[in-house]
């Protein structure tokens, strides 16, 4: 019995383990075999748990020289199609984003744990925020689609990271893995007893002859077929604009071909892409949107409001990007305000005003490294809900 | 093939053997040693002039080596006797010419003493690069393309040893030149046992055994060769049989890879090369291209491929040509 | 002279046919570099599916488009990091990294230092031709001292990188250099380096002719390659020739040699002792609990 299936017995699946920690558990069953990474606060105990974990899984562990290298050996390990992860923090995160783009672009599939610490450049190492809320989306330069999963619980980084293999394997794409410190170093019991069920996605490969082999065809789901090394198509992979053949070109139609697909090609999978948790939000007056530790908050703070007398509704996106829109109108269109509490100076807040133009928006922000309470959340709220009556 | 007339009657421990006058017994004894760099020359001479001195004579040991580094061309006076006054030989007046190597014991035979000089040589052919003047495959080598037998006849004595095989066969192609000195040591009247102690102070500890038995393998060969002479096969019509492959050279130029950079035309060293009207790059002068590739190897663009086709080939592709 | 190797070896087995002609200029060093590659590719039987080239960005990088294999064309400075998680996660493969002088030496330096330093089984080949050529000739940190370049219009005057004194102080196991005029030298160096067991660091001396050479006036393509020959220190002349070789007194060959454990190798026997022990220990245990 290897390290992971030990850690998903029966006996075992009922845990008191830490988010980092789920993390290196849940990458190694969903098939990672590879990871490098550079240290870190507060993210290190990702690498270091994995260090342990994936010799005994025949994987690879391997420290690299600097944040660039740690994103490029993953990448690299990739495209000899292997299931990689690196794990990192805000100036480990910036540094990265050129590289990101390069997977992104180039559609290698790779998961990139992002722990949240304060900001900007080396901020509060070992303070929580929710600063990084845009660069993960945006990081990187140009136009390109990435998927970034915002678990708020320390089972749900264990269901989120196998879900950020599926998907980065599904889709062939850079995967974020986004949460707070607070909740990377935070310890809790966990049950997995029934996360093992989760599915365990593989790459959709490459067949058929190679003639015909077109690695970045269109397909019908948008997501072209990936060659591995040595099954004999011997394809060029570049961060150049390139057509279906793979190879660079700067004529305008195929650029625009293979861009205008690549930048819709999570449109067709949003079933599986899109995640989200909506409570009490039917009969909300005010629907508070947050993710993580602040969501954590607005979740006691429903029940401190409602105690009170006043309706208070949680749209929670686990999936923060590409953001669940249609599920937010939904949950939010008997709500008279939407709350939108968040450990920045405004980010989430955009997104949501974006989407709900018109609805009144107000917003909690804090960047001084203390996260904002169920009473302040639900204080607020209260305000809100009897100003807009 | 006559032996020296010499006279043994007279012969006491130390005395030479050509000795045929009386009057010559004041004469030195004159043995050129020649050979290639790194063949082991001045080991021979070193053998020589050692084994002589021990026997009293006055020795004199002239050579020259220092320009010639590995390859190049290396010989050793040794001259001993009651007396000897010069330190090298004048022509015609060597008793015994040593050569390691086939042309270069050719080099050196008018040294010889025309009506009794013997020759002893190894029929190792090391060709120079100067012989290798013309590029064009197949192109013979200015290399001597006597036979053993034309030596032969122009030699009072001569002994063509494939000394190098022997010593291969021995197992250290190196101690070729002791064979050599083995078939040398019969033409003098050291006894073969003085020969052995000074051979064993010049080569290495290690290869003493293999040595000595080069030694023996030499003097035993060259008494059967007296009376019983060994055909040696011409060495010049072997070789001269390997470089004679045909080969007719075709330049496969893509013109659309071809950026006109000019390299190939001016590196090429027979300059057969040219940039046409378009400024690609055609085969000017086919006749002098020699199929060196240096077009081939140099040209960024991989737009030249050279084609070393065997004649009859070429010739069917001509006839194809033709025909088409 | 005939080279018999060269006779069978026909570089097009090994270029993609479709993207040719190449998009270097006229009688860039990097064209002749790649056929050596290739060629010492060919000699030792390399399956072209088993042989992964990563390449950065410049130059340099542009040639892995045109080799048959699988080819990764990554980002700026990075290859290195790039084939360093390529080699680990696939051992199986026969990992080449092309880059340039700007590519390994200014924006991947780190990534050089720590690959010579690990020891991973790569096989490095820095195409230095003293200039950042794609983005129109700027100083890099080979650029001898007192050329010109678009950002030294003064005459460079920072001292520049002995790229391979670098490598084999950062710990490489195999360095060497060689000029792109001595084709089948060039090759053989290579194929020593891709026979090596652990990281090898190869320089090769390629001339920038439209770009460098123009700007510096060295002459046409022929003469600037001509000049490779009269300029360059053999290893093996060391110190006893001092005229007329180049101010910057590179010597060519094998430099350095040692033998270190090849990283990859050596931390997939750890894991496996360990999995050893671990199952060793495992069935201790069960057995104590079945007594």
């Amino acid at each position: 019995m290897n390290a992971v299936e030990q850690a998903l017995s029966p006996k075992a699946a009922l845990r008191l383990i830490s988010g980092n920690h789920a993390c290196a558990l849940a990458a190694v069953a969903a098939g990672c075999r590879f990871f490098a990474g550079y240290p870190i606060t507060p993210s290190s105990e990702v690498a270091e748990r994995l260090s342990q974990l994936l010799p005994e899984v025949d994987g690879v562990f391997v420290q690299m020289e600097d944040e660039i290298a740690s994103i490029a050996a993953v990448i690299g390990a990739s495209m000899g199609g292997v299931k990689a992860l690196t794990a990192t923090s805000g100036p480990g995160f910036s540094l990265k984003q050129e590289n990101i783009g390069y997977a992104a672009g180039a559609e290698i599939p790779c998961v990139i744990v992002n722990v949240m610490r304060g900001g900007p450049s080396t901020g509060m190492p070992t303070r929580p925020a929710q600063g990084d809320i845009m660069q993960s989306r945006w990081g990187s330069h140009g136009d390109y689609p990435i998927i970034v999963l915002a678990p708020a619980s320390v089972r749900e980084i264990y269901t989120e990271t196998l879900r950020a293999f599926d998907l980065a394997e599904t889709c062939r794409t850079p995967v974020v893995l986004l949460y707070d410190q607070v909740i990377a170093q935070l310890t809790e019991t966990v049950d997995l007893a029934d996360a093992k069920d989760l599915r365990n996605a593989e790459r959709k490969w490459a067949s058929g002859p190679r003639e015909t082999y077109q690695p970045y065809a269109t397909g019908e789901d948008g997501i072209p077929a990936m060659s591995r090394p040595g099954a004999g198509y011997r394809v060029h992979t570049t961060g150049l604009n390139h057509a279906e053949n793979g190879f660079p070109t700067q004529n305008p139609e195929a650029v625009a071909r293979n861009l205008g697909r690549l930048l819709t090609k999570l449109d067709r999978h949003r079933e599986a892409i899109d995640s989200w948790q909506a409570i009490g939000c039917a009969d909300a007056e005010v629907v508070i949107v947050a993710i993580g530790i602040s969501a954590r908050a607005a979740t006691r703070a429903l029940d401190l409001a409602r105690a009170r007398g006043v309706r208070l509704g949680l749209f929670r996106p686990v999936t923060l990007w590409p953001f669940p829109e249609t599920a937010l109108r939904e949950a939010t269109k008997n709500a008279r305000a939407v709350l939108v509490p968040e450990m920045n100076a405004g980010q989430l807040s955009l997104e949501v005003e974006r989407i709900l133009g018109g609805k009144r928006v107000d917003a909690i922000h804090r960047y001084n490294g203390e996260p904002i309470t169920p009473a302040e959340i639900a204080e607020r709220a209260e305000a809100l809900a009897k100003e807009a009556r | 093939m006559s032996r020296p007339t010499a006279s043994t009657s007279s012969a006491k421990d130390g005395q030479l053997r050509p000795t045929a006058a009386a009057a010559k017994a004041r004469e030195p004894m004159n043995v050129l040693i020649v050979g290639v760099g790194g063949q082991g020359v001045i080991m021979v001479s070193k053998a020589l002039a050692s084994l002589a001195q021990s026997k009293g004579y006055q020795v004199k040991q002239s050579e020259v080596h220092g320009m010639a580094k590995r390859g190049g061309t290396v010989f050793s006076h040794v001259r001993f006797g009651p007396q000897v006054w010069s330190p090298t030989i004048p022509k015609g007046e060597a008793d015994i010419l040593v050569a390691l190597e086939w042309a270069e014991g050719l080099r050196w035979l008018p040294f010889l003493k025309p009506d009794t000089g013997i020759f002893i040589c190894d029929t190792k052919r090391i060709v120079p690069p100067f012989a290798c003047l013309n590029r064009r495959p197949g192109a013979p080598l200015r290399y001597s393309r006597e036979t053993p037998a034309e030596v032969r006849a122009q030699v009072a004595e001569a002994y063509a040893i494939d000394a190098t095989r022997m010593a291969e066969e021995l197992g250290n192609e190196r101690a070729a030149n002791v064979v050599l000195i083995g078939a040398l040591s019969t033409a003098l009247d050291f006894p073969a046992g003085d020969w052995e102690k000074s051979l064993a102070q010049f080569v290495p500890k290690k290869t003493i055994a293999v040595n000595l038995d080069a030694f023996r393998l030499g003097r035993s060969w060259i008494e059967e060769a007296r009376t019983n002479p060994v055909v040696t096969e011409a060495p010049a019509a072997k070789a001269a049989a390997l470089a004679h492959v045909p080969y007719s050279v075709r330049l496969e130029i893509t013109p659309e890879w071809c950026k006109s950079c000019d390299i190939c035309v001016k590196l090429c060293p027979e300059r057969c090369l040219r940039l046409n009207a378009e400024r690609i790059v055609e085969l000017a002068q086919p006749e002098k291209c020699t199929g060196c590739r240096l077009c081939e190897l140099l040209c960024p663009d991989f737009a030249i491929r050279v084609h070393l086709d065997s004649a009859v080939v070429a010739i069917a592709a001509a006839a194809q040509e033709t025909k088409a | 002279m005939i080279v018999d190797s060269a006779a069978e070896f026909d570089v097009r087995e090994y270029l993609r046919m479709e993207m040719m002609p190449h998009f270097l200029c006229p009688g860039c060093g990097h064209g002749i570099a790649l056929r050596a590659l290739l060629w010492a590719i060919h000699e030792l039987g390399i399956d072209k599916d088993q042989l992964a080239v990563v390449s950065g960005i410049g130059c340099a990088g542009r040639l892995s488009a045109y080799i048959d294999a699988n080819t990764f064309h990554v980002t700026h400075g990075r290859p290195l990091a790039y084939a360093t998680g390529l080699a680990l996660a696939r051992p199986d493969l026969h990992v080449v990294v092309i880059t340039g002088d700007g590519d390994c030496l200014a924006i991947g330096g780190n990534h050089l230092i720590h690959a010579c330093r690990r020891n991973l089984k790569l096989t490095c080949l820095m195409l230095n031709n003293e200039v950042y050529g794609m983005t129109g000739g700027q100083v890099s940190p080979t650029t001898s001292e007192s050329r010109l370049t678009t950002t030294t219009p003064l005459g460079n005057a920072e001292p520049n990188f002995d790229a391979c004194a670098l490598a084999a102080a950062a710990g490489a196991s195999f360095v060497g250099r060689e000029v792109t005029h001595h084709v089948p030298k060039l090759k053989e160096l290579i194929r020593s380096g891709l026979a090596h067991p652990g990281f090898a660091f190869i320089e090769v001396l390629c001339d920038c002719t439209e770009i460098f050479g123009r700007k510096n006036e060295l002459g046409s393509s022929a003469e600037m390659v001509l000049r490779q020959k009269s300029d360059l220190r053999p290893s093996a002349y060391r110190d006893s020739v001092d005229t007329p070789f180049r101010s910057n007194d590179l010597p060519t060959g094998i430099l350095a040699k040692t033998d270190r454990p090849e990283y990859g190798a050596a931390y997939r026997k750890a894991a496996a002792a360990q999995r050893a022990s671990k199952a060793a220990k495992a069935s201790t245990g069960a057995n104590k609990g079945k007594a």
